[in-house]
């Protein structure tokens, strides 16, 4: 049985009071850092003194444990009482990047100052990550020296951890999203950062069509004078499609007609496919007194205005304007190495060519479908092998941590 | 616009829950009684199962999408976790305790009831979303499983009540709630990738999420260090479960996450 016993701190072996001490002295030099030279600069490791510092901390938490592990520090680092303070100095700092909007611009000047508002840059984030780092690194180089067969679940969780947040960190700066504007039948081969400088590619696009498919409008009640939509009638709010009808608030309603696609001919539509195009339903409303009311409707488009059906004087029925289902870009892509690949680049479906990753990203909203540019994004993340490796080792122990349950450790029975 | 009623599906599930409940309260040794029990039990998770499906098909899409849908998920896996934690290791309690929570979550549905649409945003339109939702919503029951084995214990040393206690079933919740929380991470940060170019944003739903799951890491650490300790390990529990309360639905309401992807659509 232990005994609890006074300890004095600092002697060995270390444990909790040490590891709150250690933590309490990492966030204060950490804030003076921050208040003196300010927080680190997102792009300042870059490849290759990223690859550099990831390489030589790993090689001295090796050294360290190989050489030292008498040491009070590493063996102190090397248990639960490092892994437990650090784990709740870097949740601190995470829980007050929680409640801060991690926008610098949007929080007082202190939550500047002090780094909060941009955690992940500051100096107290950096040296929580790096204490946490150490702790798990060391804790899997006591687990598997000498390697057992039954610690592969614990070498799989520890080290996919420690590899997934190292590259992860380290491979940051070396992080690049551009953004490639494409227009129709324009070659592009500049792209753009989020600061607004510029970039040549070592690849060409062109949009060779700009695709978007939408689901069907909805039909609500609205304040005429407003636009608004009626909140109590928010809930009842049903897709246009016809022979669909509903009740919203008190009125009986019914699609009668319903063009995805189309243009007015006098007082009422028809199915077009031109430019511009808008949706146009016809409905018929009947009010609690069995009044029937019969007129299109439409959202309208940036070439069309909009049309309601007036109910009564301060109420309307209309048309929302669809949601995007779908859309993508075809494009032609030229490499530096001489392919030419005619491809589609659609949400969810990235495509990689010469070492990018290119994502549809945007399009000109104010022409919706029949926006003529679509903004295209180019990511390259040389890290991102490791990350992965590192995710796919958490994702294989983390089917071990479910096993860990059925193990009934020294249990009696005498569950209630 | 719908060509089933929610409301009925929604009600049948919890009545069936509640006599179910009722009948495992009452049954005693008396076989048909028990019976009773687990099928009217079972029947509710059915019925609850029948709807969702229903849902999916009349939706054309996964009713994943907003909070209300994710409340169903909730809704059924609880009361499914709280069987077989029964059939498993005997305990009745927390059958009782997953359908009561079961039925309090159907009838936020209840009272505000989801307008059911098709819409689903193309970012969403993944092979991970349904895995990524399912296996966090099944972590999420688990973990609410283990915090109430967390409270009752707390409750037990509080009043002084003459129960037996340990830690065992909270533990056992754990490992399980933890891994498939470990998992469902990890698939959004694949998903991710695909989607909106990274694996890993701190997203405030991420930065969340990053804290619910640090804060079960912690548990188990300190289960591990200190077994004695039963107490501080039973407060870590109940307030990581308030951490992924927050994560779950908190979120949306945090004015930190104005610019988050992850808030659910209504």
């Amino acid at each position: 049985m232990e005994t609890r016993r006074k300890k004095l701190i600092w002697v060995s072996p270390w444990g909790y009071t040490e590891g709150w001490l250690l933590c309490a002295g990492l966030l204060i030099t950490g804030l003076l850092l921050q208040l003196t030279i300010g927080g680190l600069s997102s792009g300042a490791l870059s490849w290759p003194i990223n690859i550099i510092f990831a390489t030589t901390f790993t090689v001295a938490l090796v050294i360290g444990w190989v050489f030292f592990k008498k040491n009070n520090m590493i063996n102190w680092l090397s248990r639960v009482p490092a892994a437990i303070t650090s784990i709740v100095f870097v949740t601190f700092l995470v829980l007050i990047m929680g409640f801060t909007l991690q926008v610098d611009s949007e929080n007082p000047v202190w939550v500047q100052k002090l780094g909060l508002s941009n955690m992940t840059n500051s100096w107290p984030f950096l040296f929580g990550i790096v204490f946490f780092l150490a702790a798990l690194g060391m804790a899997t180089l006591k687990r598997i020296t000498p390697f057992k067969g039954r610690n592969i679940g614990f070498f799989l969780n520890h080290a996919g951890l420690y590899i997934a947040i190292l590259a992860g960190i380290a491979g940051a700066p070396d992080l690049k999203r551009l953004t490639m504007e494409l227009h129709h039948d324009s070659i592009v081969w500049v792209s753009m950062d989020r600061q607004g400088h510029l970039y040549e590619m070592p690849l060409a696009m062109q949009l060779v069509s700009f695709n978007m498919e939408e689901y069907n409008p909805k039909v609500a009640i609205i304040e005429s004078r407003t636009g608004r939509i009626v909140p109590e009638g928010l809930k009842d709010i049903f897709e246009i499609s016809k022979g669909n009808v509903g009740s919203i608030l008190d009125w009986q309603v019914e699609v009668k007609e319903f063009y995805s696609l189309s243009g007015r001919f006098g007082e009422r539509f028809e199915p077009v496919m031109d430019w511009g195009a808008a949706p146009a339903a016809l409905m018929k409303v009947t009010d609690p007194d069995g009044n029937i009311t019969e007129g299109w409707i439409t959202c309208g488009s940036f070439m069309y205005p909009h049309q309601l059906l007036e109910l009564d004087d301060n109420l309307s029925l209309a048309m929302t304007i669809p949601q995007a289902s779908h859309y993508s870009s075809d494009v032609i892509i030229y490499t530096e190495d001489g392919d030419v690949i005619e491809t589609r680049i659609e949400v969810n479906k990235p495509v990689s060519a010469q070492g990018w990753k290119l994502y549809q990203y945007s399009y000109d909203d104010r022409f919706g479908r029949y926006s003529s540019t679509s903004i295209i994004e180019a990511i390259r993340d040389p890290w991102l092998p490791v990350v992965y490796t590192g995710i796919f080792m958490l994702i294989a122990g983390s089917v071990y941590l479910m096993t860990l349950g059925k193990a009934p450790e020294n249990q009696e029975g005498d569950l209630s | 616009m719908m060509p089933i009623n929610p409301f009925s599906f929604t009600l049948a599930a919890m009545i069936l829950w509640a006599v179910g409940m009722f009948f495992f309260m009452i049954a005693g040794e008396k076989r048909s009684l028990k019976v009773l029990a687990h099928s009217s039990y079972l029947t509710g998770i059915a019925v609850l199962v029948v709807f969702m499906w229903l849902l999916w098909d009349i939706l054309e899409r996964p009713p994943m999408r907003t909070l209300g849908e994710t409340r169903l998920w909730y809704a059924m896996f609880l009361p499914v976790i709280g069987y077989a934690t029964y059939l498993r290791w005997d305990y009745k309690w927390i059958l009782h305790y997953s359908g009561f929570v079961a039925i309090v979550f159907l009838s936020i549905n209840l009272i505000y009831p989801d307008n059911y649409d098709r819409d689903l945003m193309p970012a969403l339109q993944s092979v991970w979303f349904i895995p990524h939702v399912i296996v966090y919503i099944f972590a999420y029951a688990l973990l609410a499983a283990s915090a109430i084995v967390a409270v009752k214990g707390l409750l037990i040393h509080f009043f002084n009540w003459k129960m037996s206690w340990n830690m065992q079933l909270a533990d056992n919740l754990v490992y399980l709630g933890l891994g498939f929380l470990t998992l469902g991470l990890l698939f959004g940060a694949l998903w991710g990738k695909e989607a909106w170019g990274h694996y890993w944003m701190w997203d405030p739903k991420e930065t969340w999420a990053f804290l619910t799951w640090i804060g079960y890491l912690a548990y188990i650490h300190f289960r591990y260090h200190k077994p004695k300790m039963e107490q501080t390990a039973m407060w870590i529990l109940a307030i990581a479960f308030i951490i992924l309360l927050i994560a779950w639905f908190g979120v949306n309401y945090l004015p930190s996450a104005a610019n988050s992807v992850h808030t659910y659509s209504s």
